[in-house]
């Protein structure tokens, strides 16, 4: 094997070159057999939601995307393909631009979603040899810029999203006092680092960035059934960006850093939080790239909050949640570990009005932002074109409020939502039940205080007020749907479509906070964020980027300038928004308390 | 019968066989010196399916049209399916009931189910050679030697049709045909496409392991056709 390759080395790139010779020790048997055995049937076509989507290129058919890796296998691994290549189909690769090629197919042209394997009546498994292909290329550096952006976050500082350790133990104690004062109860808090306890809660650091209310949410769960857990001041993220990119060292590093703070913790069991590609690599992939033996047990939540309802730790009362609400199955939980039913059957305990949606659990389309396409911004117009099927199947329900046990599935179809225009809000499990919970006696809010709850939502909606925010986007829409809603919350806001006219206003409004796009005509947005940190007039004014390109972060933090408060990336619901706005202004203390 | 139909019937399709038997365990030996992958991670999913219910589930796909919605949806092309895979082996079959059984074509019901069922093949053959042509999607991903096994067994299907009767002394020509075919058609499957159905046992063995260790196989029932409400 190693002489087909190296036999035909003339005018080969490096990168061309190395591909070819990882390519022989990624190979299992399984991968050759799925590369060996497709008889181009077509029967595959209709299972694609990128087929589905965009139905006059077949380019976008799984037999024709996986041919692109399956001519190389043949070329160099098969001998019919080494001897007869213009026969088969066989060809080798020889320059870097067809890496590029090859990975605008791997990448922007795949979810990794398997359905398509699961309709191969050859049972060829395209998915783990997309992803190995993705490795590959991941390995020459060959790769969206949001995968290296992504990957470097979470071989450095643990966690995908960059989240750092500071950032995640304020939020979680936020998060805290949030809930003593919800439930009125000094002893309601996150424990940290706790030693011995029964579980332990990993999460995702999407929740750090912009969804802190699902923690909240778990926290309470998690104490109203007296449980024992804790929550890992560090190896808390359970996602893996290694599922995403193919790199299974990235992909052993994290689950073993996840692993080993639960071993020093002597927990007994991991709960991992609503996401499903997270769920997948560490409950099922993780071990395998770690070539690690798991020594205590691993769970989803779903599972978790459904065995305190059965249990009768918790009750629930399914009349506080009555939209009628439909179930999203992730890929990687139900197509890759099984698990869609207890999600129905927890969603039926908490809701009024459940829809399934068609087709479903191992048969459901992909959200279309997963395998990673929430990162790659090149794609995004790709990604939304192909979302249309899954928008059709979403509407098809009625549903006013799609249910999604995955991170990665709430960006996706938050995102396709608000592209088509569907009028759906998006929510996960932990959300519902924690809605649904009844709070018992000794612990329930006093009836005073629950009385004041109309007061204190109108204190909320205006929570923003005295506080001035410069708002900066080229995008006229984008500028006034934050605008309004700042304004629609107290705060004073002005606004800048571009970065000189922020720099402007900046030092002549002196604002409390800046929201800073960062791709704008001119000036763009980190280097606006640069002067605003250089300059000792302005340094101090809080900062929160909101970019539709994530992969730009590396533009930000690499600047030796102090980091911005906060950095989201597009799309940002209003939760979110005003979630990360409160939290970076620390809302409560008036400005200059 | 002459020394060469006699010579295609025996030793050239003997020959053929082997040289088969030959690349085939080539080809086994091949694929098995790569090292499978395995799971240690501890079983996920249904409890109600493991490694063993998913592997008999996938191998038995092939038989349950509704197991899969390519399948499920697409009933004309399932049913394409299976007469162009009876075809097959009706065809096959005639190879080797000509020269060492030839009395069981004195039955007038085996030899017009072998005829009627490698009619058919053949009809569905067309309509494959077509559909491959005309389709998008599916010339997009066609390679020569896809178009040229499509278009040896519907020759082959065609002359196989004909030598049902297995009447030498009506004529030769057509069994000598179909008899060289066969051997070509012996030697060249190992190299091509066709040896597919080798690899189907582990393609789909290993398949099903892992679905089935993962609790996704076997699939649980689709529900019907649009959205449907459980209200309470």
């Amino acid at each position: 094997m190693e002489n087909a390759v190296s036999s035909s080395t003339e005018e080969r790139s490096h990168k061309a070159q190395k591909v070819l010779e990882r390519m022989s020790k990624k190979l299992n048997r399984q991968m050759v057999g799925s590369l060996a055995a497709c008889v181009h049937c077509g029967m595959c076509t209709d299972s694609c939601h990128y087929v589905l989507s965009n139905p006059d290129d077949p380019t976008y058919a799984p037999a024709y995307k996986a041919d692109r890796i399956r001519k190389l296998f043949k070329r160099h691994f098969d001998w019919t393909g080494r001897v007869l290549p213009w026969w088969v189909g066989a060809k080798s690769i020889y320059t870097d631009e067809e890496l590029e090629e090859l990975k605008d197919i791997v990448f922007g042209k795949c979810t990794n979603c398997r359905r398509c394997s699961i309709n191969c009546p050859m049972g060829v498994d395209f998915a783990t040899f997309n992803r190995m292909a993705r490795g590959l290329l991941v390995s020459v550096g060959v790769m969206p810029e949001g995968v290296a952006v992504v990957s470097k976050d979470q071989w450095e500082i643990g966690n995908q999203m960059g989240v750092l350790k500071e950032e995640y133990i304020d939020t979680l104690e936020w998060m805290s006092e949030e809930l003593s004062d919800e439930l009125n109860d000094p002893s309601a808090v996150i424990p940290i680092d706790k030693m011995d306890a029964d579980i332990v809660y990993s999460i995702n650091p999407r929740e750090v960035k912009y969804d802190p209310r699902t923690i909240a949410d778990a926290a309470k769960i998690f104490y109203l059934a007296g449980e024992n857990w804790t929550m890992p001041s560090e190896g808390w993220d359970m996602t893996n960006f290694g599922l995403f990119s193919g790199d299974d060292d990235l992909g052993g590093a994290v689950a073993l850093r996840l692993y080993e703070k639960v071993s020093e913790l002597r927990g007994k069991k991991l709960v991992i939080s609503e996401c499903g590609h997270g769920y997948r690599s560490t409950k099922c992939e993780g071990p395998n790239w770690a070539a690690h033996t798991v020594p205590f047990e691993m769970e989803s939540s779903v599972l978790t909050m459904l065995r305190y309802i059965k249990e009768g730790r918790i009750k629930v009362d399914k009349s506080k949640n009555k939209e009628p609400v439909t179930f999203h199955d992730s890929c990687n939980n139900a197509r890759s570990c099984g698990l869609f039913e207890e999600p129905r059957e927890l969603l039926k305990l908490v809701v009024e009005d459940f829809r399934e949606m068609y087709p479903n659990r191992s048969e459901n389309y992909c959200c279309t932002g997963g395998g990673g396409a929430m990162s790659m911004s090149e794609y995004t117009p790709r990604r939304l074109k192909s979302a249309k099927v899954k928008a059709d199947q979403l509407s098809a329900t009625g549903a006013k409020v799609v249910v999604t046990s995955c991170h990665n599935c709430v960006d996706g179809l938050t995102d396709l939502i608000r592209h088509y225009k569907l009028g759906m809000g998006v929510s996960q499990l932990v959300n519902l039940v924690a809605n649904a919970i009844v709070v018992p006696e000794q612990v329930a809010v006093p009836e005073a205080v629950e009385t004041e709850v109309p007061k204190e939502a109108v204190a909320e909606e205006r929570a923003l007020e005295n506080y001035k925010i410069l708002v900066v986007d080229d995008e006229p829409d984008i500028l006034t749907f934050y605008s309004t809603l700042l304004e629609d919350n107290g705060a004073q806001v002005i606004q800048a479509s571009d970065g000189d006219t922020a720099l402007a206003l900046a030092r002549s409004e002196k604002p409390d906070l800046i929201t800073l796009d960062l791709s704008m005509p001119g000036t763009d947005g980190g280097e606006v964020f640069e002067s605003l940190r250089k300059d000792p007039e302005l340094s101090n004014i809080r900062v929160c980027i909101i970019t539709g390109k994530p992969e730009l972060r590396r533009l930000i933090y690499d600047r030796e300038v102090q980091e911005p408060e906060g950095f989201l990336d597009k799309p940002v619901d209003d939760e979110t928004l005003l979630l990360n706005v409160r939290k970076i202004l620390e809302v409560g203390d008036k400005p200059g308390e | 019968m002459s020394d060469l139909l006699h010579f295609s019937e025996h030793t050239l399709q003997e020959v053929a066989l082997v040289i088969m038997a030959c690349v085939y365990t080539l080809r086994i030996t091949w694929l098995l010196r790569f090292k499978a992958g395995k799971e240690r991670q501890a079983p996920t999913g249904q409890f109600r399916t493991n490694r063993k219910k998913g592997i008999l589930y996938s191998w038995g796909n092939i038989a349950m049209p509704w197991a899969m919605e390519s399948t499920r949806t697409k009933k004309f092309f399932y049913v394409q399916f299976v007469i162009f895979h009876l075809g097959v082996v009706s065809a096959i079959g005639l190879s080797f009931i000509i020269p060492y059984a030839p009395q069981l074509l004195d039955s007038r019901i085996v030899s017009a189910t072998l005829q009627l069922s490698i009619a058919a093949a053949f009809v569905v053959s067309l309509l494959r050679v077509y559909r491959r042509i005309s389709d998008k999607y599916i010339r997009a991903i066609s390679s020569p030697d896809d178009y040229f096994s499509l278009i040896l067994l519907t020759v082959w299907f065609f002359f196989a049709m004909l030598s049902v009767p297995s009447r030498p002394e009506a004529g030769e020509t057509i069994l000598l045909i179909y008899f060289w075919l066969t051997a070509f058609f012996l030697i060249y499957v190992p190299f091509s496409k066709i040896s597919h159905y080798l690899y189907y046992p582990f393609t789909r063995y290993y398949f099903g392991k892992t679905m089935g260790y993962r609790g996704v196989y076997p699939l649980e029932k689709q529900s019907p056709p649009g959205p449907v409400s459980m209200k309470g």
